[in-house]
């Protein structure tokens, strides 16, 4: 049995440079959470659940798919990166509003897909808004509560 | 234990070098969505990451004469996000609209998803009745592998231990239209029971062309050229629709597991293909 | 009454929501401590077998390994979770559950030893350096033959570990009176909870020995069992729970407590376990599978006359919560309505299956698909309304169940059902291959423990100085807003603002014990406690105030921090405080809430009353199925739930809503399959629930008759919400089709077979 092989690692987390030293295997999922990024939630580890969704390069995507080396330069923004006590981004401000949350454990994924879809489409349909989301499992809420704040978002009503 | 090491080749000639020397120890890795499964799951314990996202001679999406070209590491929100695929081969994106979810789409790409080989493979039927080729690169050339011959099993293909996709080619057809229909267990994030693709070139109401695939009916994705034969040179109507589509059980061999017996494969791919078939129809009109 | 109230039945804001959207929240797998330990499970892959040898020398060798333990190094290795609190004469209860298994494993997924490690990449490695070898052992895969006597045994000398009874009335001569007789058998899957948050914890050991354990739990006093286990005081262990990333009483049973608990005591460092979702699978208790044989007659005018049937519960390998689960699938096996003849029997029955427990539901929702598909097909063979085949028969307040329970509170199920169906609108066009229909289904749910269980939860309220308050309750919260709702009701006794209430829960150190989050019980007990204490403090306040006003308690009243007289006098709340602590008459209350008490249930007859009340209400789906494929969509759906009296409007809406799109899973995809006690659907790509795609939008509908045993006359409504949504289901997929489905869930394969065999 060899010594594992580390690999120097830096990227962007939320506008702050990060650096590491990683194994090849490592999720990008790991590797934020072991640097403290715990609001990246870690649900089923295979992809199928979408809490661990973050920004990559604006794109949402399930970090814990994600080699942390191929992550290597790019600008990876967490929940964290939306809004903060006293200044809530739009959609956190809808979610609380509309009840779009139960237990809590799904929202920082949910709420970073929601922000890739109206980035790039500012005023989605119901059914663009089901569809960008069918990717994040709830298993609270039914999923109702969630489309009305994102849509009231998209509605410019926050 | 696992041990795995992390390899990004600077160009697309170390790519080929380094999988010449890995052979099958080197892993092409591009979206992860597969590669990552498997090191998790620990079906693979050893070996090479080759990250080959960043190689210009694996991405891009474009037209080069009467062939749309697609880099094995693109991914299926590139393809669904294509001005040339809207342009020129509609069909093609619109048939990725169901492929997993979005954030799987973000990340999942053509080359892996044909070169995982499994037998409910999404991007497998459209591109098997567009006559596509899968184009494998190493470091002793480039050939081009028909769609259609490029799986040998589940989980299996035929590229050689030194090959990577390199691209897939899909000639535009001239004429005829296409539609991908997918079948699951939910709406959302779902994997196959069974998938039907069909292409159709239409002329006064007769098929003069005609080319099905299947996925989840076989060990791999097929074409069903029994069916294809059977409708070829038919007009198509309510009362021979049926007994046209039931030649499809001389092509296909499905299965019994967790999301489908055989007996239900057979009934919903024979429908599936009637739906598909007239709904091309339609479109042709 | 239309007494206005600030907080109570309005939309009150989340207390833990801003931080959750901000992502601020610490999750139990989120906490990390010093010096902390990794943990992981090493767990059997055979459902059936005698451990001829286990050798975990080379993982204990390996380097940045802390421990490994086995079942020798466990002092009380089989004991917990045998708690069923009744008689033995009532069940056999000697499946001993075992915290690692010492010879016989007896499902797939079983705990065999603990890994401790410097890290998880040394603790997985470690797992997989035990050397084990099995000798299998028959096993039994199906209730059916699990309860023949020549079937291999999984404990003692009998599969069968809980009866259950009902007799009322005299059935024989209920069927020779009836018109039209119904027999069906009907069969429900394997649910699995799936929160997407995974079970886990952290435990240490504090500066006076106490070993704590931070983790994801409905239960905090599991700390006994963790207790039991180590064989030390129960005082010496602390739960401290945390905010929970979703339950459904997947967090009920024990969880990672006693592991975490074993390692800390014996490294006496910080430890952290957390399960993987594959563990989650096969290592974590799942709804009981059902098979129900139903038997139901009515006379020519749609009176039910008798029912008869059977209840088979698949109940796993260990006994955890099967025999009460059946206990409510008994009582509640009739549905809401009144039927004078009455004979049932069900079956809780061991196998070397998957663990099955507590599950949002609680045997209620099993029996609901069962006794709702009868009263659709009795209204079929009478060619009369559903609805009005009910409204004959619905149980009313003050009717007798077939345990002899009088029914206390209103039953407002005729209006549930036509608020449900006509939200549903206009009726969508079936096309050939698109067939539309329509379904609706009713249900009752009990809140609140078994009544002989003697609950009780207690919850202390105390005013600070600055005049506001504190709320002290073990109630843990599910994400169901179980804080909220108690501060809500102290800001509404005490006339506080709502901000100025702050609720300290979930700490069997320091809180008061309220109990389980379980069994709808949590608004309806510490809500009443809460009450009671809020209540007590304003009569120490009045009275104070009385005095210091020269006036009298009745003419008084608390808003706004202050108290003010009829007559338009006042006096600051901080002054009656200070008035109250220099007296030594602090403004504070311990006060602990008794549910209605009844004696033990001493036979396998259930002929007493067991529950406080129950929850009333109904569902309706419309569905289009796709008749070449067996794909359904739900076009529409409503549920429509009495619950007393909302205390936050938002937080009803987010159960009814909530519980509707799991008992759709439940209904139409979801399923634990195991072959040969094999698990094959270990995560959530072969586990499917439903995705965003999959729920429509789901109009909740509140109605409040005031009428129930919880604070305000609130009823319970986190379990009610589920029941309904399976045989709403089926009923409209049965209207589209002309066929019902007796097998749950409803997939595309089991709804083709059905449109398909038809034909």
């Amino acid at each position: 049995m060899g010594e594992k092989e580390y690999y120097n690692i830096k990227l962007t987390v939320n506008g702050k440079v990060v650096t590491g030293s990683v194994r090849a295997e490592i999720s990008l999922l790991d590797f934020l959470r072991d640097n403290n990024y715990i609001e990246v939630k870690k649900g089923c580890d295979k992809g199928d659940c979408g809490a661990c969704t973050v920004l990559i390069d604006g794109k949402a995507t399930v970090s814990c798919l994600t080699s942390a080396l191929q992550a290597q330069g790019k600008n990876i923004y967490t929940l964290k990166s939306l809004g903060s006590w006293d200044k809530l981004h739009p959609l956190q401000k809808a979610f609380v509003k509309y009840e779009a949350l139960q237990c809590g454990f799904c929202t920082p994924g949910m709420l970073m897909t929601a922000k890739a879809l109206l980035d790039t489409n500012p005023h989605p349909a119901r059914e663009s808004i089901k569809e960008a989301i069918s990717g994040n499992l709830c298993r609270c809420t039914g999923y109702r509560k969630i489309v009305d704040a994102i849509e009231a978002v998209g509605r410019g009503e926050l | 234990m696992d041990n795995f090491k992390y390899f990004k080749p600077q160009n697309f000639k170390e790519l080929l070098n380094v999988k010449y020397d890995l052979s099958s120890a080197g892993f092409p890795l591009a979206g992860g969505s597969n590669l990552l499964i498997y090191i998790k799951e620990k079906s693979i314990r050893s070996g090479t990451l080759i990250d080959i996202t960043s190689l210009k001679e694996l991405r891009g999406i474009k037209k080069t004469g009467d062939t749309i070209e697609i880099g094995a590491a693109e991914t299926i929100s590139g393809i669904l996000e294509s001005k040339v695929l809207e342009n020129e081969l509609p069909f093609f994106s619109v048939s990725m609209r169901d492929f997993a979810n979005p954030l799987i789409r973000n990340k999942a790409t053509i080359g892996g998803n044909m070169a995982d080989a499994s037998p409910v493979a999404d991007t497998a039927p459209p591109l098997l009745v567009l006559d596509a080729k899968v184009v494998a690169a190493s470091k002793s050339g480039i050939r081009e592998i028909p769609a259609n011959e490029f799986f040998s099993g589940p989980g299996k293909n035929n590229l050689s231990k030194d090959e990577i996709i390199q691209k897939i080619n899909i000639p535009v057809p001239e004429r005829g239209s296409g539609i991908f229909l997918k079948l699951g267990q939910r709406k959302g994030t779902s994997i196959s029971v069974t998938s039907v693709a069909v292409w159709i070139v239409n002329d006064s109401n007769k098929i003069t062309g005609i080319r099905i695939s299947l996925g989840g009916v076989a060990p791999v994705p097929i074409r069903a050229v029994n069916a294809e034969k059977a409708f070829s040179g038919k007009i198509i109507d309510e009362n021979n629709i049926t007994a046209l589509a039931e030649t499809l059980k001389e092509d296909i061999k499905p299965i019994s597991d967790l999301r489908g017996s055989a007996e239900y494969r057979t009934a919903v791919s024979i429908n599936l293909l009637k739906r598909a078939i007239l709904t091309c129809l339609k479109t042709e009109e | 009454m239309t007494e206005e109230r600030t907080y109570i039945g309005k939309r009150t804001p989340g207390l833990d929501e801003k931080d959750k959207v901000l992502g601020n929240v610490i999750y139990a797998d989120d906490f990390t401590l010093p010096g902390m330990l990794h943990a992981k499970v090493f767990r059997a892959t055979k459902p059936s077998a005698i451990i001829k040898k286990l050798n975990a020398d080379r993982a204990r060798k390996l380097p940045g390994v802390a421990c490994v333990l086995t079942a020798g190094d466990v002092p009380n290795n089989e004991s917990i979770s045998n708690v069923v609190g009744q008689t033995t004469e009532v069940g056999l209860l000697e499946a001993r559950h075992q915290v690692l298994v010492k010879n016989r494993v007896r499902y797939y997924g079983e705990a065999i030893a603990l890994v401790a490690a410097d890290s998880v990449a040394a603790a997985e490695e470690a797992i997989e350096l035990i050397e084990i070898e099995y000798e299998e052992i028959p096993g039994v895969y199906n209730p059916l033959e699990a309860m023949k006597p020549e079937s291999p045994k999984i404990h003692g000398d009998n599969n069968i570990i809980a009866q259950w009874k009902l007799r009322k009335g005299d059935v024989k001569r209920g069927f020779a009176e009836s018109s039209v007789i119904v027999e069906n058998t009907y069969r429900t899957p394997r649910q699995e909870h799936a929160h997407i948050e995974p079970e886990s914890g952290v435990s240490w050991v504090d500066d006076m020995g106490v070993i704590n354990i931070r983790i994801a739990t409905q239960v905090i006093e599991h700390y006994r069992d963790v207790a039991a286990v180590l064989g030390i005081p129960q005082s010496m262990v602390r739960i401290k729970g945390t905010i929970i990333g979703g339950g459904f009483g997947g967090k009920e049973d024990v969880t990672a407590e006693v592991f975490l608990g074993l390692l800390t005591w014996k490294t006496r460092k910080p430890v952290k376990l957390t399960f993987s979702r594959e563990e989650m699978g096969y290592g974590r208790q799942k709804r009981h599978p059902y098979i129900l044989k139903y038997k139901t007659g009515a006379s020519k005018d749609g009176k039910l006359t008798a029912m008869e049937a059977e209840i088979i519960s698949d109940s796993g390998a260990y006994v955890y919560l099967s025999p009460w689960v059946l206990l409510y699938s008994t009582v509640h096996s009739t549905g809401p309505y009144f039927i004078p003849n009455v004979k049932v029997d069900s079956f809780s029955v061991l196998t070397n299956n998957i663990m099955t427990s507590a599950f949002r539901g609680f045997g209620g929702m099993q029996v609901a698909f069962a006794y709702e598909a009868q009263m659709d097909e009795i209204a079929k063979k009478l060619k009369m309304d559903p609805l009005e085949l009910r409204k004959k028969n619905f149980l009313k307040k003050g009717s007798e169940t077939a345990n002899y329970q009088k029914i206390t509170s209103e039953v407002l199920l005729k209006e549930s059902v036509e608020k449900a169906l006509s939200a549903l609108g206009e009726k969508s066009k079936s096309t050939e291959t698109k067939k539309t229909g329509r379904g609706f289904a009713c249900s009752w749910q009990s809140y609140g423990r078994m009544t002989y269980l003697h609950d009780t939860s207690s919850a202390w309220v105390g005013l600070e100085l600055d005049g506001s308050a504190v709320v002290r309750s073990g109630i843990p919260d599910l994400g169901g807003g179980q804080r909220e709702s108690l501060r809500a009701i102290t800001a509404e006794i005490l006339g506080l603002n709502i901000e100025e209430v702050h609720v300290i829960s979930t700490d069997s150190q320091v809180t008061p014990l309220a109990g389980t989050v379980t069994a709808t019980r949590a608004l309806f007990m510490s809500g009443n406690a809460v009450k009671l204490a809020s209540e007590h403090v304003l009569d120490i306040i009045t009275k104070k105030a009385s005095e210091m006003l020269n006036t009298s308690v009745k003419e008084l009243s608390l808003k706004n921090k202050t108290v003010y007289t009829t007559g338009g006098g006042s006096i600051p709340l901080v002054k009656v405080i200070k008035q109250c602590a220099a007296e030594g008459t602090m403004p504070q209350s311990l006060a602990t809430y008794k549910a209605p008490f009844t004696d033990p249930v001493k036979t396998e007859v259930i002929k007493d009353p067991v529950f406080a009340d129950f929850t009333f209400g109904a569902q309706a789906a419309e569905v289009e199925v796709d008749t070449e494929t067996g794909i359904v969509t739900i076009l529409k759906y409503a549920s429509a739930q009495d619950i007393g009296r909302a205390i936050n409007v938002n937080r009803v809406e987010g159960q009814i809503e909530g519980g509707a799109a799991q008992g759709i899973g439940f209904g139409l995809m979801e399923d634990y399959i195991e072959e040969k006690g094999i698990p094959l659907t270990l995560n959530l790509a072969t586990y499917l629930i439903p995705t965003s795609k999959d729920i429509p939008d789901i109009q909740s509908i509140i109605l409040e008759s005031k009428s129930g045993k919880g604070p305000f006359g609130a009823k319970g409504i986190g379990e009610p919400a589920i029941t309904a949504a399976a045989p709403a289901l089926i009923s409209a997929i049965c209207d589209a089709i002309g066929v019902r489905i007796k097998h749950i869930p409803a997939t595309p394969e089991r709804v083709y077979r059905a449109v398909h065999d038809k034909n």
